[in-house]
């Protein structure tokens, strides 16, 4: 058993922490830039190696006299890979967008915190025991609730950052619970596989937390509130690294705890896959309402997030039934939706970065016609725009596909209703993200500026260009590789439970041939189209756009986003629409406004909490203000200790 | 599980059909609906012609576009031609089969539909951005019918894949023939939405306000145009092959299941054709729901296999 790897990751850890400390006293960016490159190549390596076949290589320490263990075997390499790509290109990008000299010493502050949450989340991948990982858990949240603080001047992002703490203390609530649990079923805080055994009554309840408590993280209905507003209000960069790869940690909670336990009860698997296809349907449909395009890409999050729950819940339906095809295609499924997203998803929010740093505004009705004016961001973010909304011939695609098939699959074996369910959700989920995206990308590049915003806005610098450019030839390659990806995920999904060595390799190697020679035939065809529209050489003049004969089109007179949401309105619980009913021969100037509140964060939780307040106010009346009657609590209490031990004989007997 | 590759003459007039046969569709639509108004109407293969000038005239493109304005046409052609390798035309086994097909194929067309509201989009026209939210909007509802339709019969016959999930034997008889006619109604459903046929939409209207799919290529002219005109008479054979192949009655002889295709397929023109000659356009308002009724039509066939 070597150790290697995790000295490695454990180095990779430490340089981002370096990287952290450097960014308080440096001059420049270079030291902290050069540390987490550094860090981010040691891990890498370590994680591509547990990946391609590397035995699991583990480390036993002990703090305070307790056994601890951090080890690395492919499920942990399958999420660190993702992390350490997202947070390498999200410091370079970071130089540019966010300046170290910037106000209050902003810069600094978020270098440190960017620096300490990738330290925490690599320590989070190795830990192997409950308490290390729930104090790496913790670092996580604590260091992006600072992250999402960064611009603590605006109420909206301290209200952002309030809620986003307050929720994910609640989870660590939960899954301190869990990992009490889980301490009783396994005999103690190390996290060793349970090995094959009876099902205990405990198991039950330790997925129902750990469903709870990661589920927060993840941000599945209704725990997802939180995410859009903090996800919304971070710096770009951030908002990559946390919808890219921090929600993921709750999937990863839920492969890692899961995989411990010898068997999944029934009917588990069904739940969370229905949990799921809710949550992706809720967030996709949430998405298309949004004006802010950084919230819409945050819901889109929501969506992915419960595309792979969906995965993990096929996957458990598959555990449960005793069918290795089925877990492998759930399993496989979602982590390869896992890096699809991570990769398609963190260059959205870059590419949403460099429009919102050249035009300073969120609101996409202000914007337009960026594709003319940046054309570099418009064309990297394209393979993204494919991926998001699921098309071939990029990776989501597929790894929709894998899911496709696990649960045509299960309708022949397990739950054919929740698969069946699932099945409309999905197809419904990719349709409306094809709304939903057509909608970003319609109404931020193309057509004509809406505003004075948009109208002189360009192309970042390359500090910003280049890791798009790169998220953009992973995107790609995720979706052109695609036939060497199986193996890779046959043994990422081991550790989550029932899996036989190279099923999904051997199962899929054929299919996936014949999809990728389709999907080469599709561009080669695209490529010759192309090509044989360009031999006629297009007219010389360039016209405006044909606007039916009316000669006094402005760009005001375009289609809005809103106006694209508006057909869904009636859908939506949480997007209102207003606008009279026109009345007489000649109505009069018309308005139509549309606000939207989430049907959850803001339709049930505000109030509820708002409530609670009021009545909690309540209290204060036992803090009137003089010393004589604290200094008479201070007394009573006292009292009350000691008369305990004499009183408690006869009370309890 | 039929190989990748199978009968090369068949699988050559499967291609020959593909790329040469779509323009005489629309042509036999229009035919019959002269007819049925008492006009004489254009010839049948007027299509083609139309297509030989459009590809001699010079492309004019407006001063708002960019790159993206070509994406949605390119697309149209392309992922229609790769999807009519997966699909059977009559009998004959499509020439590329493998498990889970059917997303793939479903996928394609969505992939053109996508760039080709953003190439509307693009134009900055607000017809056209009418036309792309609604477009948009009746796809969305349409991919459950379609999805659903896949289930059941995925359900039915132990396979995702389109060659054996359309050509089973026996799909029409027995237990399976009322799910099977549900299905079919709901994919009927879909074929008039996707390929924007009354009572959907109307291709021939010349109210920019009241389209759908033909405000959104409006301002595509020359070679442009004519790639988004054969792509549409090609989705017209490549989604009418799915409605009609569980209808054709085997033969057992290749040449003759490839003249019961080619008369199924002109059969499906000529009902195209009916329908749109006895209905009028729907409401913009009711197009939901008649698409939902496909919804339930096979969500409904699904939980007739279920039980």
């Amino acid at each position: 058993m070597s150790t290697l790897d995790v000295i490695l990751i454990l180095a990779a850890a430490g340089c981002w922490v370096g990287s952290a400390l450097v960014a308080l006293g440096a001059r420049d960016d270079r030291p902290g830039l050069l540390l987490g490159l550094a860090g981010a190549i040691l891990a890498s390596v370590g994680a591509l190696h547990a990946l391609l076949g590397g035995p699991p290589s583990r480390l036993d320490v002990a703090f305070w006299g307790v056994p601890a263990r951090l080890e690395v075997d492919a499920l942990s390499a399958a999420f660190l890979l993702p992390l350490q790509v997202v947070a390498a290109l999200g410091t370079l990008y970071g130089r540019e967008y966010w300046p170290l000299a910037a106000a209050k010493g902003s810069g600094r502050a978020l270098r440190f915190f960017f620096g300490t949450l990738a330290a925490a989340m690599t320590l989070l991948f190795l830990a192997r025991q409950g308490l290390l990982f729930l104090v790496a858990w913790e670092a996580m949240a604590i260091s992006a609730f600072f992250l999402v603080n960064t611009e603590h001047g605006k109420p909206e992002v301290r209200r952002a950052g309030w809620v986003y703490l307050v929720c994910t203390h609640t989870g660590t609530l939960l899954l301190t619970a869990m990992v009490i649990l889980l301490a009783r079923r396994l005999g103690g805080l190390l996290w060793v596989p349970v090995p094959p055994g009876p099902p205990a009554a405990l198991d039950g309840w330790i997925l129902l937390l750990a469903v709870a408590g990661f589920g927060f993280k993840a941000g599945l209905f209704p725990l997802h509130f939180w995410l859009p507003p903090a996800h919304a209000a971070a710096p770009s960069h951030v908002s990559a690294i946390l919808s890219g790869v921090m929600l993921k940690t709750g999937i990863y909670g839920l492969l890692r705890v899961s995989g411990l336990l010898p068997s999944v009860p029934r009917g588990v698997g069904g739940a969370l896959l229905a949990l799921g296809a809710l949550t992706a349907v809720y967030g996709v449909g949430n998405a298309l309402a949004q004006r802010d395009y950084k919230r819409l890409l945050a819901y889109s999050s929501v969506e992915n997030l419960g595309i792979v729950a969906m995965g993990v819940g096929l996957g458990w339906t598959g555990r449960a039934t005793g069918d290795p095809w089925l877990a492998a295609l759930g399993f496989g499924g979602a982590i390869f939706h896992v890096w699809n997203h991570a990769l398609f998803k963190s260059l959205l929010f870059l590419g949403s970065g460099s429009v919102l740093h050249a035009t300073g505004t969120r609101d996409m009705e202000q914007l337009g016609g960026l594709g003319r004016r940046m054309p570099r961001t418009a064309l990297l973010l394209a393979p993204a725009l494919l991926a998001v909304a699921a098309l071939p011939p990029l990776g989501a695609f597929l790894s929709e596909w894998f899911l496709y098939r696990g649960l045509f699959a299960s309708l022949h074996r397990g739950y054919p209703w929740s698969a069946g369910l699932a099945l409309v959700a999905l197809a419904f989920t990719g349709g409306l993200a094809a709304v939903a995206f057509a909608r970003f990308y319609g109404i931020l590049f193309l057509g004509q500026p809406r505003s004075p915003a948009g109208a002189h806005a360009h192309d970042p610098g390359a500090a910003m260009l280049v890791p798009m450019a790169l998220l953009a030839f992973l995107c790609l390659a995720a979706g052109l590789a695609a036939p060497l990806l199986p193996p890779l995920l046959d043994r990422a999904a081991a550790p989550a439970g029932l899996s036989l060595p190279g099923i999904l390799a051997t199962g899929l190697a054929r299919d996936l041939r014949l999809l990728l020679g389709l999907e080469l035939l599709l561009l080669g065809l695209g490529a010759s189209a192309l090509a044989w529209l360009r031999r006629r050489p297009a007219s010389e003049q360039a016209p405006p756009t044909w606007d039916c004969g009316y000669a006094g089109g402005t760009a005001r007179m375009q289609y809005t986003g809103s106006s694209f949401a508006e057909p869904w309105a009636a859908l939506l619980p949480g997007l209102r629409t207003r606008m009279r009913r026109l009345k007489a021969l000649f109505p009069r100037p018309q308005a139509f406004r549309s606000e939207f509140q989430d049907a959850v964060g803001g339709g049930l939780v505000d109030p509820w909490i708002g409530r609670l307040a009021a009545r909690a106010l309540r209290l204060r009346r036992l803090q009137p203000g003089y010393l004589s009657i604290y200094i008479l609590y201070v007394l009573l209490t006292l009292l009350a200790v000691f008369l305990w031990p004499l009183l408690r004989e006869r009370l309890l007997g | 599980m039929p190989g990748p590759l199978v009968f090369p003459a068949h699988v050559a007039l499967h291609l020959l059909v593909a790329l040469l046969l779509p323009p005489l569709v629309p042509g036999l639509i229009a035919k019959v609906k002269a007819r049925m108004a008492g006009r004489t109407g254009p010839p049948v293969l007027q299509l083609y012609h139309d297509l030989a000038k459009l590809a001699r005239k010079e492309a004019v493109f407006s001063r708002t576009t960019t790159w993206v304005f070509l994406a949605g046409p390119v697309a149209t052609v392309a992922a229609g031609l790769v999807a009519s390798l997966l699909v059977p035309f009559g009998h004959t086994p499509a020439p590329v089969a493998f498990e889970g097909d059917a997303v793939l194929f479903a996928y394609l067309f969505g992939l053109a539909r996508f760039l080709t509201i953003l190439s509307a989009l693009d134009t900055g026209s607000s017809f056209e951005g009418m036309g792309a939210a609604r477009e948009a909007a009746f796809s969305a509802l349409a991919e459950p019918a379609l999805f659903l339709g896949f289930a059941a019969l995925a359900k039915a016959t132990a396979s995702l894949s389109l060659t054996p999930m359309l050509l089973s034997q026996g799909l029409a008889a027995g237990r399976l023939t009322g799910p099977l006619i549900l299905v079919l109604a709901a994919w009927a459903i879909v074929y008039l939405a996707e390929n924007s046929r009354i009572p959907v939409d109307d291709p021939n209207t010349h109210l920019e306000l009241t389209m759908i799919h033909e405000v959104m290529v409006l301002d595509h002219s020359g070679r442009p145009l004519a790639l988004v005109l054969y792509g549409a008479s090609l989705k017209l054979v490549v989604l009418g092959a799915l409605l009609i192949d569980p209808l054709l009655p085997a033969t057992g002889r290749g040449w003759l299941d490839w003249l019961v295709f080619l008369g199924g397929l002109g059969l499906l023109a000529v009902a195209v054709g009916l329908v749109e000659s006895a209905t009028a356009r729907f409401r913009m308002t009711k197009v939901p729901q008649f698409l939902v009724a496909g919804v339930l039509a096979s969500a409904f066939a699904f939980l007739l296999l279920l039980v």
